[in-house]
């Protein structure tokens, strides 16, 4: 088994900046997904994420050893993705196209139900405000726990935990209002 | 436990984070709470049906982006190993033993006088090779220039970082990279024309366009590169600026830390 993060890191800030092409191989994926849920665009997505990779590469000796890699560098995609809406307003919205279902097992009408539903939540978590689609990206999508969303938000675990709720319920409203239906 | 304490453990609770014992008081508040009952039923429905769009999302990153970086990291080692030629760090170290700086002065003027004396004639380059020396960096200055106007970023990079090498940058050269610290698109260009304009430092013109640009910075890291640049250069006739970058409202409070930190190098602090 190899090297973790934090160690890797410490290699790259102390000028073994090569080691950095490890780290690129085990998070561009991840911080491409993050950077497309925001901003709904592909090639977009992964541009932000080359930049993220090189602030790191230029801001390297400002990791502090030992500190959650995964969370400082979620911290500079977030810094890039706010330089990114500086220059580009008003907020990119997460374009609306139907999303592709998997599984062929399910059957063509469950299958049909399944594909508006999706449609439905992707619309409803593009009209979210970006703060609350953030914290349900991380939590949600990129399976981040929460000391590690308090760690990338710079905020206490006790904010995340409600952050999230709020979040979930003003998307569960928009969801439910678009399909004009309520849970019973 | 209230209703909005309960309410907030849901999410942790769908994502099988929450710890058994608060699971426990949860499925126990729901026994006899309608009202929470039917709020994780609803957040139940919408996180379970998440999970069709997460699929949606996960498509490989384009291999040709891992290419991009790691010429970017290839071009950025090559720099670093010219940088560590530089003997900047001697320079420190020097400059913080007033008493060798004494000793090395007085050896150097000594020097200097018997030098004057006995070297009868100074050795001097032939007008070939002195020419052949200047139409190579003519040609270093062009491709540089012309790579800092390409549309790829990682192509302005490298013409960046080109510039950098050249052992005497030319007028044009240092206009283009201030032109690129304030106008490039790119963060990471204008990070790297910043660092590219520190042999040009001696300029008080280049000096004064530095100060200038930093208000107009939409990046709060070019904001503290650049102020970091000034210091590094020990520009004193910054420190008014940097007085009223540090209670500057507008910009980002990282930057404000900074100028205030740049203030007190600098020696303006009161």
């Amino acid at each position: 088994m190899g090297l973790d993060d934090e160690a890797i890191m410490n290699e790259v800030r102390t000028g073994d900046v090569a080691r950095l092409e490890v780290l690129f191989d085990r998070h561009q994926a991840g911080l491409v997904r993050y950077f497309v849920y925001l901003t709904g665009n592909r090639p977009l997505g992964e541009d932000l994420a080359q930049d993220a990779f090189f602030r790191v590469l230029k801001y390297r000796h400002t990791y502090q050893p030992g500190a959650n890699f995964r969370a400082w560098l979620y911290q500079i995609g977030r810094n890039v993705y706010a330089d990114h809406l500086g220059k580009h307003k008003p907020e990119v919205a997460m374009p609306q196209e139907a999303p592709e279902i998997r599984g062929s097992e399910t059957p063509p009408d469950r299958e049909f139900q399944k594909k508006q539903e999706a449609l439905l939540l992707h619309k409803a978590l593009a009209e979210l405000p970006g703060e609350k689609r953030e914290v349900l990206i991380l939590s949600r999508f990129l399976d981040m726990k929460y000391e590690e969303i308090a760690a990338v938000l710079k905020c206490e675990v006790g904010t995340v935990k409600v952050r999230v709720y709020r979040a979930m319920r003003e998307l569960s409203d928009r969801f439910f209002a678009l399909s004009g239906e309520r849970a019973s | 436990m209230n209703c909005e304490r309960i309410r907030e453990q849901i999410p942790e609770c769908l994502a099988g984070r929450l710890d058994a014992a608060a699971r426990e008081r949860l499925v126990e508040h729901l026994e006899g709470c309608s009202g929470c009952r039917t709020e994780v039923a609803e957040l139940n429905a919408v996180w379970r049906a998440m999970e069709s769009l997460k699929s949606v999302k996960e498509t490989a990153p384009d291999p040709a982006a891992r290419a991009r970086f790691l010429e970017v990291l290839e071009a950025y080692r090559a720099g670093m190993g010219v940088a560590a030629e530089r003997p900047q760090r001697r320079i420190g170290w020097f400059a913080a033993r007033p008493v060798w700086q004494a000793a090395m002065a007085a050896g150097l003027v000594i020097l200097g006088v018997f030098a004057g004396r006995y070297v009868a004639e100074p050795r001097q380059e032939s007008p070939e090779v002195a020419q052949l020396k200047g139409q190579v960096e003519s040609l270093r200055q062009l491709v540089a220039l012309s790579m800092m106007q390409q549309q790829s970023p990682s192509a302005r990079l490298r013409g960046v970082s080109y510039s950098e090498q050249m052992s005497q940058p030319d007028r044009q050269v240092q206009q283009a990279l201030l032109y690129a610290v304030s106008h490039d698109s790119n963060v990471n260009v204008r990070l790297s024309a910043v660092d590219a304009l520190q042999k040009f430092a001696g300029d008080p013109e280049v000096v004064r366009a530095m100060v200038d640009a930093i208000p107009v910075q939409d990046s709060p890291l070019v904001q503290v590169s650049l102020v970091d640049m000034l210091v590094q250069v020990d520009a004193r006739g910054a420190a008014p600026a940097m007085a009223r970058l540090a209670v500057d409202e507008q910009v980002d409070e990282v930057v404000r830390q900074r100028a205030r930190w740049a203030l007190n190098k600098l020696g303006g602090a009161r």
